[in-house]
């Protein structure tokens, strides 16, 4: 039991419930996107599947479809080459170069790749600066939305990483507070008291947020990492340690102290080195980096991804002249370090990807919960001050987002796949979809005489549009259940059926009226603003 | 003369979010900086660098919190601000130096 003076205790109260209140709903939407990008990876494969399956691995004979590509680029491109995987096993191959634009600021170009990762036969080429080649993905483009909308809420940097980074703050401090405010915690995480056959709403916020504090802590803290580490630190510290020269400390965390040599060289075979990695870390390639292909001094670093029961990535170095093994290549630096593993541990500690579904689906699980926390501790403080015009306001308010924004997250896929084929990029259909559903949503919200009834509608509204998301993805020409299930699309499946079973729980929550009523703050008495 | 007895209530509300924003966070920013300047470098020659970067939002929070929960606002400014000078003072005297060395 922790025991801090009464004093104290109502400053820590204040600060727990302002902490949560001032940037309470831009919070719950970080979290509900973040929910839902733990399976980034899967909703992408999903909405964007080939007909064959994949098994997310370079195969052999990648070697001689890269050299064929090479020679179709332009040669200054061949500076830097990324290879990475994407939706429905699909690999990219970026081939890149630094320059500088019209006005001396430093831009990339290149030309990018998309193939079948069964023939290596390129699906789509991509020219032009590396913004616009991003622009023309749309294969991730459902997953990115969710992403983006978490990691920036789609504001221009560094704005956004700024804002979601003060959200985790925000959130640190509202579970520190938490702790101290919940003196009998341990007692409390066991206490469900019952009125009426039902739990107290308090009860529910309460256990539920102390069961998900360390986890509430943990996702604030690397989540502030993520936003503040470029938009703060590096130009902090360059400014310390490099003069403010943020190119040179970049240089000095990720430089790889290789002495450099053009002289002309034929690489070595990419596939024997990719199989040696494979061998040394136990693990599938994840992404690979070339540098200066066809010269004396070409390397190749190799990131595995983390071996199953591991938590780290690794990544190897090889000479692409020789296709000698050089060493283990830390992610900052050229030696294992104290920082580099602090660095690294912060993203299996936020996304949960360390041990493959059964990570995601506990992280999942846990977010919701924080997402639910977020929610009722909003709909208890507005409850509470119910008698004040501004608070009522408020109260609303969280309904419109609490309930609205599942609801527009839903919907926003739809514009994905009926119109993902033609005109305009599928993030910005999917964009005025949402901003339409959300506007829709607010107009509906300030005439709605009765809140409880707003929430059901909106329940089942969200029923309607998660079962539904398996539909239109038929419709717009996607691949059919029977033949998923003959190509081993398990991924597939498992989504669909987790969108049917989440949309039939919406709308079992929407159609439960007495239990739901009574037993969350939502159910408060008719709002008369 | 206590904090208490020299200002009204909304003043001191007033101070106390000035302690706990701005200031909080600009000590934990020179905090971070001035890591490294004292942190050991490591094998690597990043820790420093690196290492103040990781833990800068527990850097932010920790402040936040006590500039929110120490009882004595007057004390509260003279930990934070005091920390502060410090750091900058440490970051000056370095950065007048590297001036120094260059030119």
């Amino acid at each position: 039991m922790i025991k801090l003076p009464k004093q104290q205790t109502q400053s820590l109260l204040a600060v727990h419930g302002w902490s949560g209140v001032l940037l309470g709903l831009l919070l719950y939407a970080v979290i509900c996107t973040g929910v839902a990008a733990v399976f980034a990876k899967e909703i992408s494969d999903w909405s964007s599947p080939l007909s064959r399956p994949s098994g997310q691995e370079l195969p052999t004979g990648f070697d001689a479809a890269y050299r064929d590509l090479a020679r179709q680029v332009d040669p200054l491109f061949l500076h830097e080459v990324f290879l990475f995987p994407t939706a429905g096993g699909r690999w990219n191959v970026l081939f890149h170069v630094d320059e500088k634009d019209a006005k001396g600021q430093p831009v990339e170009r290149g030309t990018e790749f998309e193939l079948d990762p069964k023939t290596l036969k390129p699906l789509a080429r991509r020219d032009g600066l590396l913004d616009e080649i991003a622009d023309q993905r749309r294969s991730n483009a459902v997953a990115d939305f969710l992403v983006d909308l978490h990691v920036r809420l789609h504001l221009p940097n560094p704005w956004g990483l700024l804002l979601t980074g003060t959200l985790g703050l925000m959130m640190m401090v509202a579970a520190v507070s938490g702790l101290f405010l919940h003196r009998h915690l341990f007692k409390e995480i066991f206490t469900l008291r019952r009125r009426g056959g039902l739990l107290t709403a308090r009860d529910v916020h309460v256990v539920a947020g102390a069961w998900n504090l360390p986890f509430a802590f943990l996702l604030a803290f690397t989540g502030s990492f993520f936003s503040f580490a470029t938009t703060i630190g590096v130009p902090a510290m360059a400014m310390v340690a490099f003069n403010g020269d943020i190119e040179a400390a970049t240089a000095a965390l990720t430089a790889k102290k290789l002495p450099e040599d053009p002289s002309p060289v034929t690489p070595a075979n990419l596939d024997a080195l990719f199989a040696d990695a494979r061998q040394r870390g136990g693990a599938r390639v994840g992404f690979v980096s070339l540098e200066h292909w066809g010269r004396a001094d070409a390397r190749a670093t190799v990131q595995l991804e983390a071996r199953e029961g591991g938590l780290l990535n690794t990544a190897y170095l090889y000479s692409l002249a020789s296709g000698e093994f050089i060493r283990e290549q830390p992610f900052l630096g050229h030696v294992p370090s104290t920082g580099n593993s602090l660095v690294l541990l912060m993203s299996p500690l936020h996304f949960g990807n360390f041990a493959g579904v059964v990570s995601k689906s506990v992280w999942f699980a846990l977010g919701f919960a924080g997402a639910y926390v977020t929610l009722t501790g909003m709909l208890l403080w507005t409850r509470r001050r119910q008698e004040q015009r501004s608070w009522r306001i408020m109260d609303r308010a969280v309904h419109l987002v609490g309930y609205g924004l599942p609801l527009a997250l839903a919907v926003a896929p739809y514009a994905y796949f009926l119109l993902r084929d033609r005109g305009p990029h599928p993030a910005d259909t999917q964009g005025v979809l949402f901003l339409a559903v959300a506007a829709t949503l607010i107009v509906c919200a300030a005439v709605a005489d009765d809140l409880t009834r707003y929430r059901r509608r909106l329940l089942a509204a969200t029923g309607v549009a998660l079962a539904g998301l398996p539909l239109a993805r038929l419709a717009s020409g996607g691949i059919g259940w029977s033949a998923a299930w003959q190509q081993g699309l398990a991924s597939l499946l498992a989504v669909e059926l987790a969108l049917f079973v989440a949309g039939a729980l919406y709308l079992r929550l929407a159609l439960r009226r007495s239990a739901t009523d009574e037993a969350t703050p939502a159910a408060g008495p008719a709002m008369q603003a | 003369m206590s904090v208490t007895a020299a200002f009204p209530s909304r003043a001191r509300a007033w101070l106390r979010g000035l302690l706990a924003g701005p200031l909080a966070l600009l000590t934990a920013l020179l905090t971070m900086m001035g890591g490294a300047l004292w942190l050991p470098e490591g094998a690597a020659g990043l820790d420093h660098l690196v290492v103040p970067v990781v833990f800068f939002p527990m850097l932010w929070a920790g402040w936040f919190l006590y500039a929110c929960l120490d009882p004595r606002l007057l004390r509260g400014f003279a930990v934070v601000g005091g920390a502060a000078l410090l750091q900058l003072g440490l970051i000056l005297v370095h950065l007048m130096a590297a001036k120094g060395a260059v030119t």
